[in-house]
């Protein structure tokens, strides 16, 4: 019985001095974080739209889609945490000289999942349903872009 | 006709004369499958297990607007696999806390509710066969029902398309490895159930209540949900036993990540030992008194 006592409270001083060792950094919600995540989405999401619509296929990777997020819009803010991010992808169609900016208002939780939602152009994410070949209504992929990253 | 002229049940057969404890405490958990297995309320969520998810997607078949504030909510028109991911997005952190909840929160506390802690203590069964076998019938119980919500929700889902289905990064994840994605995901939340499992006997068994071995299980877990809206330290949201019900976000990653289930592991580990010592800790000491 004191046996059993002992081994739950070493167990339980291990469990807390692992806690206690992950404890340096305050959030793991950060930029350095969520802008590949939400990049690397906006890619594979932009190839999948452009064959929706019966466009010439497009790899993600010519995309070079890059990621840029402010929270609550300016830098005073402290640039972590979860709430909403304002993000603009940067990303190449037409050659290295034609960049497009998209823009996204970004609700990221604690769990490091978000909720992306299109704030233009809206050729691109405004409008929540695109039309394939034949007048098909299909979801637009990137009007609402789903994704997680790892917060551990 | 009396009931020694029946067949006896094969858990009260010639087991019960010997006293071993691991035997004793199997003789137990039989006794207690035999129990649970003839309540009405354990029937009706198996049942519900077996039919909700199909009822989910007649449901979502019917009406063209789409959950949207979860991952995976918006394609479940689009691809059969996001409709079991919406079901454990959405309800994952409280329906498997409840669905544990109402077996193992009463399983101890039943007997104090009907006063028969000492009619079965004076059996051949000591107290700690008693404990060990009431708290296996509760784990088998949570097992059998995620196992069973594992196989219904896919089955659901594959019922209703098999077109590939977008991942939590964007990429197209074809059918095939959708349907292992889905069963590891579904399987990922085994160790916080059994977690919340540990949690609401050791309610039972402390507070000799059903209603807050029940109640205070649900409760516990809602709060721990409201807890995590906030901006926790990383260590802090790890600690929770609610977050490692969503650890298989990473397993939809392109890369995969399994940071956070490896993780639950340890989370659920602790709360799991922590829990389950507690409850025997107070269930040893405790005086039996006669039934009021």
């Amino acid at each position: 019985m004191k046996r059993l006592g002992r081994v739950a409270g070493t167990f339980a001083v291990a469990a807390l001095a692992l806690l206690a060792t992950s404890c340096s950094s305050s959030s793991n919600l950060t930029p350095d974080r969520l802008q590949p995540s939400l990049g690397r989405a906006f890619a594979n999401l932009y190839a999948l739209q452009q064959s929706e619509m019966g466009n010439p296929r497009v790899t993600s990777a010519a995309l070079k889609a890059r990621a840029s997020c402010e929270k609550g819009g300016t830098l005073d803010v402290a640039q972590q945490g979860s709430g909403v991010w304002l993000c603009q992808i940067t990303y190449l169609v037409a050659g290295p000289g034609y960049p497009v900016i998209a823009k996204y208002n970004v609700d990221l939780q604690t769990d490091g999942c978000y909720a992306a939602d299109g704030d233009g152009p809206a050729s691109v994410n405004g409008s929540p349903t695109i039309t394939g070949p034949g007048y098909r209504q299909v979801i637009n992929p990137l009007s609402l872009i789903d994704g997680c990253f790892d917060t551990t | 006709m009396s009931l020694a002229a029946e067949p006896w049940p094969a858990y009260a057969g010639a087991t019960s004369a010997r006293t071993g404890g691991v035997a004793g405490a199997l003789a137990v958990w039989r006794v207690e499958l035999v129990k649970l297995s003839g309540k009405i309320v354990i029937r009706a969520i198996i049942a519900l297990s077996v039919i909700g998810p199909f009822l989910v997607v007649g449901f979502l078949h019917l009406q063209s607007a789409t959950p949207g504030d979860t991952p995976f909510g918006q394609w479940v028109h689009a691809s059969g696999f996001a409709i079991p991911m919406t079901i454990l997005g959405f309800g994952g952190q409280w329906i498997l806390p409840a669905l544990t909840g109402v077996v193992a929160g009463d399983i101890y506390s039943a007997d104090d509710h009907l006063g028969t802690w000492k009619t079965i203590l004076t059996r051949s069964r000591g107290r700690a066969e008693l404990f060990a076998g009431k708290f296996l019938a509760a784990a088998t119980f949570a097992v059998t029902a995620l196992l069973v919500l594992t196989v219904t929700d896919l089955l659901a889902g594959l019922a209703a398309g098999r077109s590939p289905v977008v991942g939590l990064s964007g990429q197209l994840v074809p059918a095939g490895h959708a349907t292992w994605l889905v069963a590891a995901s579904y399987l990922s939340d085994l160790p916080p159930l059994l977690g919340f499992t540990a949690l609401a006997v050791l309610l039972s068994v402390a507070s000799r209540n059903s209603v807050v071995g029940i109640g205070g299980t649900v409760v516990i877990g809602v709060l721990f949900q409201i807890v995590t809206l906030a901006n926790l330290p990383q260590w802090g949201q790890q600690a929770l036993l609610s977050t490692p019900f969503m650890s298989w976000h990473g397993f939809w990653g392109a890369p995969a990540f399994y940071g956070p289930f490896l993780w639950s592991l340890l989370t659920c580990a602790a709360w799991f030992a922590a829990c389950s010592a507690a409850a025997w800790l107070i269930f040893r000491r405790r005086t039996i008194e006669a039934a009021a």
